[in-house]
Order: C-alpha cells, then structure tokens, then sequence
C-alpha cells in the first residue's frame, strides 16, 4: 500500500516535471528562433523557475491538476482490469496518456478556446506532452507488475 | 546621514504616489448595464456607449435611451469578445461619423476576428455601416481584441489589434495583424506614409508591433500613448511610435498564468521599454488624457482605468517620465473605461453585467 503510493506519487511527479519540461523546452526554442540569448544556463535556471512557479505561483498548481487526472484515470483502469486482459504496464500508460490528453483538451474547452498551457497550443505541443503522460503511467503499471513479481 | 536618507525617501513618495486634493462626487448616469465597455462623449449632456454584449446604447440630454441603437452589426460575444471600442470622427458634429470596433464571428465557421465598421449616427439608429479594417488572420480564441481606437492629429486611425491568446509569437511577425497597432484612413484605405508599407513582407496596415492586449490608446500633442494588459504582472503603458517593436512576448515583465516563464528576459536592443509598467497587474482597461480646469490638481494627467482591484491611474508624464501618480476612484470595483467630458467633468463605465456610466462632478 505505501509502495503503490509512494509509486503513485512519483508517477505524479514524473509527469509534473516531463509537462514543466516540455513548456519550458516550447517557449526557449521560440526565444531562440527570433535570436534571444538563451544559454544553457537561462535554460536550467528558467527550467527550475518554472517547476516552482507553475507549481506555487500560477493560477492553479500543475501538479494538483495532473494528480487529479491521474487518480481519475488510473481509477478506472484498475476497474477496467479486471475485465480486460492487458498487461497494467500497457493499462496504465494508456490512463496516463488519457489523463494528459483530457487537462490539454478539456481545459481549453473551458476556457473560451484559450491553451492555459502554452507547450500544448500546437498538435506537436499536444502529442508530446499526451507521449509523458503515456511515460509516467508506464512507469506506474510497470512498478504494480514488479511488485507482484 | 540618516536623516538625509529619510528625507529623500520622503522626497520619492510625494513626487510618486500623492493623495488626492480634489473633493469630489459620483452622479450616476446609467446603471444595470450589460457589460458597459467603450464610451464616446458626444458633449456634456449626450455620451454614446458600447455594451459588450451587442448593444449600441446613447445617453441624450442627461437621460438613457431604454432602447439600444439599431443597425448594428453581428458581433460575438463571447469570453472577452463583443461590442467594444467607440470613437467619434474628428468632424462628428458635421457628418456624425462614428467608428466601431467588436469581434466578429465568420460566416459557417468557428472562427471570429476584430473588425472596424464606421456608421452614421441618427436618431434611434446607426446606417451607412461600412467594414474599414477585419484583422487577419481569423482566431478561434475569443480573447485579446484590444479593439480600442484614437485619430491621430493628420486624421488617420489607430486601432489596437490584440495577440488573441494562443497567437501571442505572432506579435512578432508581420504577416499578420496580432498584437499590432493598426493604421488606417477612415475609408479603410492605407495611409501612404506606413511606416511597413515597403516592405512586401509586412502587413500594409501595420503602425507598431509586439504588443499584447492593448485596451487604451490616446493621442496627446502627437504623442500616442496606449495601455496593455501583460500576462500576470507586466502591465504597460507605452509610448507608441511608427515602426517600433515593443518586445512582447520576447520581453516582458510578467509570467503566464500557469505560473510558467513565458521569457526570462525584459529588455533587448531594437525593444522598446515601457515608460511604466506593473507588477503585479492592475488590468488597464482604458485611457483618457485629461487637461480640462474642473479639477485643476488634475489638470494635464493621463486617466488609466483598471479592473484589478478597480480605480482610476492618474499619471502625471513629462519627458516620458512618470512624475506624478495618483490612484483615483477605488470604491467603485472594476472601471472599464474613462472618458473626460468638455465640461471637465470625468466619465467612468463599471464592468460586469450590471454596470454602470459614472459622472465624477465636484464636490
């Protein structure tokens, strides 16, 4: 129980920091394609700003809503797993990968159109940040297999 | 030594942030308003408003015409989108022009644009409605208009073009019309001397660029001054000028809302820099310049008005300084526009679905 959360957790976290990443990686690129200076050094430190203020200092903490996606999504693949024959590792990465891909796709629809997450406004934005949450929720099914090993 | 030190502190705060000297008075005008969003003062006892939900509403000697205007054009009202800006043609009182700026939606798609129509203003209607600008390319988001307008002294047009949210990057650009400000004639033709107009790769419209959400723009002496609203923190005031790159989002001084580093930079050659800016945000909605004698302390100072918390910035601007400021009107909530009126009296419209047109009189 404490490992399945303790896993659980980091799961959360794994995906906290790929999304951070991912926001991170689309605004530099874009500041370096009009020839802002961004070094290595802007790019770690920018990095590191961001995992404490879209976690703190944003209108609601990115972690809290990924926690929330992924509980709802692992919920249900726990229920769905016990009808259906896949492996959790495959499960759980599909309900990662699902709760990604509802925060980037519903929460525009609340929002008059309006990408809250700006890493996520393209489709190419989009399809990576549902590839990390894909990433977390493997590592999820695949630390429950281990553990039944 | 340490008086010295407390003495030119002092010294800042009276020339910064000065208590207000003037004694004064709110006279309603209009209320349970639907979204009260731009004013035009026609004269002292007639004022011509937009409400953000659709409707052209007229103030006619002292009194609300219970019925909006008709003829207006479709508009979308939607998140911030809407009935917005409104300007008088310089000649109002000969050919009783006006200019409308609103978010339009296109025909069989779920896509909308800021458009300009300029109209004839009759009694009970408006006609004679003709398009003179539709920026380019359409949004699916329904934010960041701008959607303000000010004549410049040679009679051309300014209008305020918003980055659309998702868009923000094309501020940038010039093949587009986000986060720009427009110039145009009143017919809708291009002025000649654009400051874009040779380069093939440019937008002939455009005036300046790298602008976010700019919601106030007046022109003083020649001098444009206009208002945006940043991300979280980052509010500008600018002084705007032909051709110039005001930086967003490449610089700024604000975060996304997320809480994410939208750019850890706030300056950089050939970027112009606000001459104020906010942190955190005050949300300016508009902007009017007062130089009227009714409240002389006020005299020859910029009016903000904002909607976070909710007052009135009065700014004082000299050599492109800020050396007086003054916050005014903080008991009325969120004020979305400003307008002076040519009896010296200020007009102020309150925000929400129940606003209201505000006169401040002397007390």
């Amino acid at each position: 129980m404490i490992l399945n959360s303790l896993n659980l957790l980091l799961s959360i976290l794994i995906a906290t920091c790929l999304v951070i990443l991912q926001e991170t990686m689309s605004n530099m690129f874009w500041l370096i394609s009009v020839d802002m200076p961004v070094t290595f050094g802007v790019f770690v430190s920018t990095y590191f700003s961001n995992l404490l203020l879209m976690n703190g200092g944003g209108a609601i903490p990115i972690v809290v809503l990924i926690a929330v996606g992924f509980l709802i999504a692992y919920t249900v693949a726990k229920i769905l797993l016990i009808w259906i024959n896949v492996s959790k590792a495959n499960a759980y990465a599909l309900a990662g990968a699902a709760a990604i891909m509802a925060i980037v796709l519903l929460m525009p629809l609340a929002f008059y159109n309006l990408d809250v997450l700006a890493g996520g406004r393209s489709i190419l934005g989009k399809t990576i940040l549902v590839f990390f949450g894909l990433v977390s929720g493997y590592y999820f099914g695949k630390s429950l297999e281990k553990q039944r090993v | 030594m340490r008086k010295r030190i407390l003495i030119s502190i002092g010294l800042i705060f009276s020339i910064h942030l000065i208590a207000s000297e003037e004694s004064y008075a709110y006279e309603t005008l209009a209320e349970d308003l639907s979204h009260p969003w731009g004013l035009a003062v026609i004269d002292e006892k007639n004022i011509i408003f937009t409400e953000l939900s659709g409707n052209l509403r007229i103030i006619e000697n002292g009194k609300l015409n219970p019925e909006p205007l008709s003829g207006v054009p479709e508009v979308l009202f939607a998140g911030q989108g809407g009935l917005s800006g409104i300007i008088l043609d310089p000649s109002f009182n000969d050919n009783k022009r006006i200019y409308i700026a609103f978010s339009s939606p296109d025909a069989g798609k779920k896509t909308n644009t800021l458009e300009v129509v300029s109209a004839t203003l009759n009694s009970g209607s408006i006609s004679n409605v003709k398009t003179i600008f539709k920026a380019s390319p359409s949004r699916r988001t329904a934010a960041h208009y701008g959607a303000r307008m000010a004549f410049l002294d040679d009679g051309t047009l300014l209008i305020t073009s918003g980055d659309g949210f998702n868009y923000r990057e094309q501020a940038q650009y010039l093949d587009n019309h986000y986060g720009k400000i427009i110039r145009i004639n009143t017919d809708g033709s291009i002025p000649q001397d654009n400051p874009f107009l040779s380069n093939t790769d440019a937008l002939p419209e455009i005036w300046s660029y790298g602008h976010r959400n700019l919601q106030g723009i007046t022109v003083v002496d020649g001098v444009v001054y206009e208002n945006e609203h940043g991300p979280m923190g980052g509010d500008e005031l600018n002084i705007a000028e032909p051709a110039k790159n005001y930086g967003w989002p490449a610089i700024t001084y604000g975060k996304d809302y997320s809480g994410a580093t939208i750019s850890p930079f706030t300056e950089k050659e050939g970027m112009e820099q606000p001459i104020k800016y906010w942190v955190p945000s005050i949300a300016p909605s508009g902007m009017a310049y007062y130089d009227d004698t009714l409240f002389p302390n006020w005299t020859d100072s910029l009016l903000i008005s904002a909607l976070v918390p909710g007052d009135v910035r009065r700014l004082k601007v000299e050599n492109s300084k800020i050396t007086e400021e003054e916050i005014l009107f903080s008991d009325l909530g969120r004020i979305r526009d400003v307008a002076s009126s040519p009896d010296g009296t200020i007009i102020l419209a309150t925000d929400g679905p129940n606003g209201k047109l505000i006169r401040v009189i002397k007390k």
